[in-house]
């Protein structure tokens, strides 16, 4: 017996170092042959269904580039890291990154994945973008190969007590969010952005997250009755929020965030509770003019027979895009001469969410917010006054 | 003091789910003297199965009316989960019977994992949505305070449902034959009673239950995922533990008390702090009564 | 039931070749292998020390995520907002993390075993929900706390994966020695006794509950110095990091390596973070396979990968004692009433 398990030890110790060894020596020199690509999100695990956005994004977008015969004459490779959303693992999927060879990474789903991932990718000298990440923490160290196309939650904040305070004319209103880092942070800049321009926020509070019935929040809402409620969660805690308001009563205007930018939202609310359910986003694909959105959006359906999952999942494909646009333009794959040109040289790059302008911090510029309506048919219309 | 009342509305609705849910729970120690965690998977599969039959196989539309055709989806899928559940007992727990307490947990656990994630990989990790209207959205208004229709029909099932399952334990000579199983299975043995079929027929009543609550949930909340079984099954485990394990009105009590603390906490301090005052109060109900509120005091034999 | 002193000198040489490997080991492991090593270090140590409360002292605990949470905050908020040096945190967070788990176990420790287990739960969840609502702005809410230091020894500063692998490991090897000797001390042998039967111990004048409330401090207090390597390994913690989901790894790594037995948590570190490392090209059915494998080891060892000496001497001699007529009955109560 004794002997079994310590031949089981050793034989344990020697396939790690075996594992280890293989590791390192055979990507060396497969890294000539293609250009690696890493996707690291949220692949399994609570948050699974935006990493398969993120994989499903970037592995359409790869096989059209190298159907076109890749780039600079050599294909694409994708690399995936699955980092449940924590942090722990996000920052072995960043080693194991490394330690493959791709040139950029696009991900992290949350905020705190993101940043044990950055600063390893930083050390390596990987070009690193998140599509979702917001906050403001992440840009302020100093990092040249940091990007990300998402916005920072303070601009949908300002945009959202702009649009309650002066487009709708309210005074009284109620903030929900999720206690996730997204939401808490837009529900905190929201709240800031109000009563400065002399709003009360009568209730700020969070729901739990993957919970169906927030019956007992919303009667407490209800009792304060204000004459706006803004959730800033996601879609499926908000779809849901909003059938229960309406259940239980409640007659104020419903506003969400931009993650409620998704047709599950009147889906799970039904078209009865969501009609007049306002949402603050970026313009959606179909109201921008840009071709590219629309392009994408088609493309997306004709190969996975559905929309695409969040809005996240638009904005992980405009950061591929950008790696492809600064590989076609510097005609090189080194990450530092790639983020120099995002920092220095790229200019309204038409993005799938927009124009895409790089500070030097690596902050997206600018902000197009805007505000949908839900019609009587459970369609998403820019909202007229 | 209308608040109140809605309140109390909104928890017991909660809480007679997490009351069903529990009975599988309860039950499942009772007799076998461990936490079945993968339970919560069980009830989540449920509602699966459900929204395949409703929405893949198109069953509502087959079926002319929508009660006959709820009552099919309710009692096949029933049966279905009552099926994985004694296959789970087979395959994960009986093996396990004659080792120790920690093994089966540590084999639910991973039964739990299993299942979550085939349930992922079939399904997807997004959400699915349960068509409108399967149940008329009614709701009326009493005294200011609302109470719609499939709240009612919730309460009602469960309750009755509970009600059943009390009588079939206290009432029946195969009551008779689980209660004995409880105390001593050598004895249930030597008294003539098949101890494998009673522990089968557990892991056929319980999530056959469960599944019940899981399509309850798909049909009112309309929204179901796979790691709901996580959420729900934790919750139902404390009601469980609440009310004193193994005991079946206990969970009954437990369940529909840890619905009303969670609508109370939420309501009255604050909803992201409800699930740290459930918890509170749990522990403090333990430090007084160590065995839950109607668990019985046994001397702990080591 | 003692451990029998000619069976150690067999594993002296394991013992060796394990220390050779390790020594080895960075020579020939990249970043990324030398980075699994490292969290695979931390799992041995908040295995350890969860050992001490359930392999040692048989006491359910599914919420020793709380300790090691209680030990990474310390470390974080007191590096970030006073900048005190990370090292010089490592026994301050050891020591709050063992008061937490005095005051925790202290009212509840007269519960019989699966009551612990759903109060450890709450007591884990609580603490989760706390770090996560940000009481008085110290815990940074669901962001955590990001800009932790790192660890510095006359200036040399700890950073890199190769300088943590012997920062981590040396503090393993400390453990490990420290626990073989508890392992052999009068308190080692009291905690087993409460383990197989706390009546019969309480009868031979051993303190219980002293005993049980000493295993759940040093439990935590370990905890904590692994949360305190965390959180400067990470420099940032989240309360994610924290979850029910942990506890149950940790729970899962004693009671899959064999509960009581050093070199079983080794092991069963190594089945429950080091396997789903090397299942990462499954990506998504990874955890599928590892959920099966779970029910599998159990149906197949249910005393764990390496059970403890004591352990598998004490079922031994149950099993040559047992007549053949008896076993047909205990089949059907053995392990029922614990």
């Amino acid at each position: 017996m004794m002997k079994k398990l310590l031949t089981i030890g050793l034989v344990l110790v020697l396939a790690l170092l075996v594992a280890s060894c293989g590791q390192s020596q055979q990507q060396a020199p497969k890294a000539e042959e293609t250009i690696k690509i890493g996707v690291q999100g949220p692949i399994s695990g609570d948050w699974a269904l935006e990493g398969q956005g993120f994989v499903n994004a970037v592995t359409l977008l790869a096989e059209q580039v190298n159907a076109k015969g890749g780039l600079l004459g050599k294909k694409i490779e994708i690399i995936q890291g699955d980092d449940k959303g924590d942090p722990k693992e996000a920052s072995l999927v960043a080693q194991k990154m490394v330690s493959s060879k791709v040139i950029a990474v696009l991900g992290a789903y949350n905020s705190s994945a993101t940043e044990p991932a950055s600063g390893i990718y930083n050390e390596a000298k990987i070009l690193h973008i998140t599509p979702s990440s917001t906050a403001t923490k992440l840009t302020e160290k100093g990092y040249k190969l940091f990007f990300r196309t998402c916005f920072l939650d303070d601009r949908q904040g300002l945009f959202a007590a702009d649009f309650i305070t002066g487009t709708l004319g309210k005074k009284k209103v109620a903030l929900i969010h999720d206690n996730t880092t997204y939401a808490k942070g837009l529900a905190d800049w929201t709240k800031k952005y109000l009563e400065e321009k002399g709003a009360t926020v009568v209730f700020n509070d969070a729901i739990t997250p993957k919970e169906k019935d927030f019956t007992s929040t919303l009667t407490k809402v209800k009792s304060l009755d204000p004459e706006v409620i803004y959730f800033t969660g996601y879609f499926s805690e908000g779809g849901l929020l909003v059938r229960q308001a309406r259940e239980l009563g409640i007659k104020a205007i419903f506003m969400a965030g931009d993650a409620n930018n998704n047709p599950d939202f009147v889906k799970n609310a039904g078209v009865q509770a969501a009609k007049g359910a306002i949402i603050t986003t970026l313009p959606m694909p179909k109201d921008l003019p840009y071709n590219e959105a629309k392009q994408f959006i088609a493309d997306y359906k004709a190969k996975y027979g559905k929309d695409p999952e969040s809005i996240w999942t638009l904005t992980e494909a405009d950061a591929f895009r950008l790696v492809v646009e600064a590989i076609e333009k510097t005609k090189s794959t080194d990450p530092v001469k790639l983020a120099e040109y995002l920092h220095t040289q790229l200019k309204d790059f038409p993005g799938i969410t927009g124009p895409i302008n790089y500070d030097e911090k690596g902050d997206r510029k600018g902000a197009g917010h805007t505000a949908y309506v839900i019609d009587e048919k459970g369609e998403f219309v820019l909202y007229k006054k | 003091m209308q608040q109140f009342f809605q309140q109390l509305v909104n928890g017991l609705t909660i809480g007679s789910i997490y009351a069903l849910v529990a009975l599988g729970y309860t039950m499942v120690y009772g007799i076998l003297k461990m936490i079945n965690f993968a339970h919560g998977e069980l009830f989540m599969i449920g509602s699966f199965l459900a929204f395949t039959l409703i929405v893949s196989v198109g069953l509502m539309n087959i079926i002319p009316s929508p009660m006959v055709g709820l009552l099919i989806v309710f009692l096949f899928v029933a049966c279905l989960v009552a099926i994985l559940g004694v296959l789970l007992e087979r395959t994960a727990y009986r093996p396990l019977r004659r080792s120790t307490r920690l093994a089966p947990l540590v084999s639910a656990l991973g039964a739990s994992i299993f299942l979550q994630n085939a349930i992922m990989l079939i399904y997807g990790g997004g959400y699915l949505v349960f068509p409108e209207n399967l149940v008329p959205n009614i709701n009326w208004n009493i005294g200011g305070v609302n109470i719609g229709l499939m709240r009612v029909l919730i309460l009602f099932l469960s309750l009755s449902l509970m009600a059943a399952l009390y009588l079939l334990v206290q009432k029946t000579r195969l009551g008779a034959a689980m209660r004995a199983c409880s105390l001593d299975h050598d004895t249930a043995r030597l008294m003539g009673i098949n101890v494998d079929r009673i522990i089968a027929l557990v892991f056929i009543i319980g999530p056959a239950l469960g599944a019940i609550a899981g399509i309850m949930v798909g049909l009112y909340y309309r929204q179901i995922n796979f790691t709901m079984g996580w959420a729900y099954g934790l919750r139902a485990f404390t009601a469980a533990i609440l009310g004193g394990i193994g005991n079946i009105p206990g969970a009954m009590v437990g369940g529909l008390l840890l619905g009303v603390f969670e609508t109370i906490g939420a309501g009255y301090v604050s909803a992201a702090w409800k699930d740290a005052i459930s918890f509170l109060i749990l522990i403090l109900i333990l430090i007084l009564r160590p065995t839950g509120l109607l668990g019985e005091r046994v001397a702990e034999k080591v | 039931m003692l451990a029998n002193p000619r069976k150690p000198n067999k594993l002296w040489y394991l013992y060796l070749a394990l220390g050779a490997g390790a020594l080895i080991y960075p020579l020939v492991a990249n970043a990324y292998w030398l980075d699994v090593a490292n969290f695979f270090g931390i799992y041995v140590l908040l295995g350890l020390s969860l050992n001490i409360i359930v392999g040692y002292v048989g006491l359910f605990n599914l919420g020793h995520a709380a300790f090691y949470a209680v030990g990474a905050y310390t470390t974080a908020i007191l590096s970030t907002r006073f900048h005190v040096p990370v090292l010089l945190l490592l026994p301050v967070s050891a020591i709050l993390a063992a008061f937490v788990g005095y005051v925790v176990s202290r009212p509840i420790l007269h519960l019989r075993g699966d009551y612990l287990c759903i109060v450890t739960i709450g007591f884990g969840e609580i603490v989760r929900i706390t770090l996560n609502n940000d009481p008085f702005g110290l815990t940074g809410g669901p962001n955590g706390i990001m800009g932790i230091a790192r660890p510095e020894l006359f200036g040399f500063r700890v950073y890199q994966p190769l300088h943590y692998y012997f920062l981590i490991w040396f503090l393993v090897l400390l453990t490990i020695f420290a626990l073989k000797r508890l392992e052999n001390s009068r308190i080692g042998r009291a905690w087993n006794y409460i383990r197989e039967d706390e009546l019969a111990a309480a009868a031979m004048g051993i303190d219980v509950n002293r005993l049980k409330l000493l295993a759940f401090m040093l439990g935590a207090g370990l905890a904590g110095v692994a949360g305190n390597i965390y959180a400067s390994k990470m420099t940032v913690i989240a309360p994610e990091s924290f979850s029910f989901w942990e506890s149950v790894v940790m729970f899962c790594i004693v009671v899959l390596g064999g509960p009581g037995s050093i070199p079983g948590i080794m092991v069963g570190a190594l089945g429950m973070f080091v396997l789903p490392e090397l299942f990462r090209g499954f990506v998504k059915a990874r955890m599928l396979v590892f959920g099966l494998a779970m029910i599998l080891m159990m149906i197949f060892r249910p005393a764990g990968l390496w059970p403890a000496q004591r352990y598998r001497e004490a079922v031994r001699e149950e099993e040559d004692k047992r007549l053949p007529a008896d076993q047909e009955l205990k089949t059907t109560s053995g392990g029922l009433k614990g």
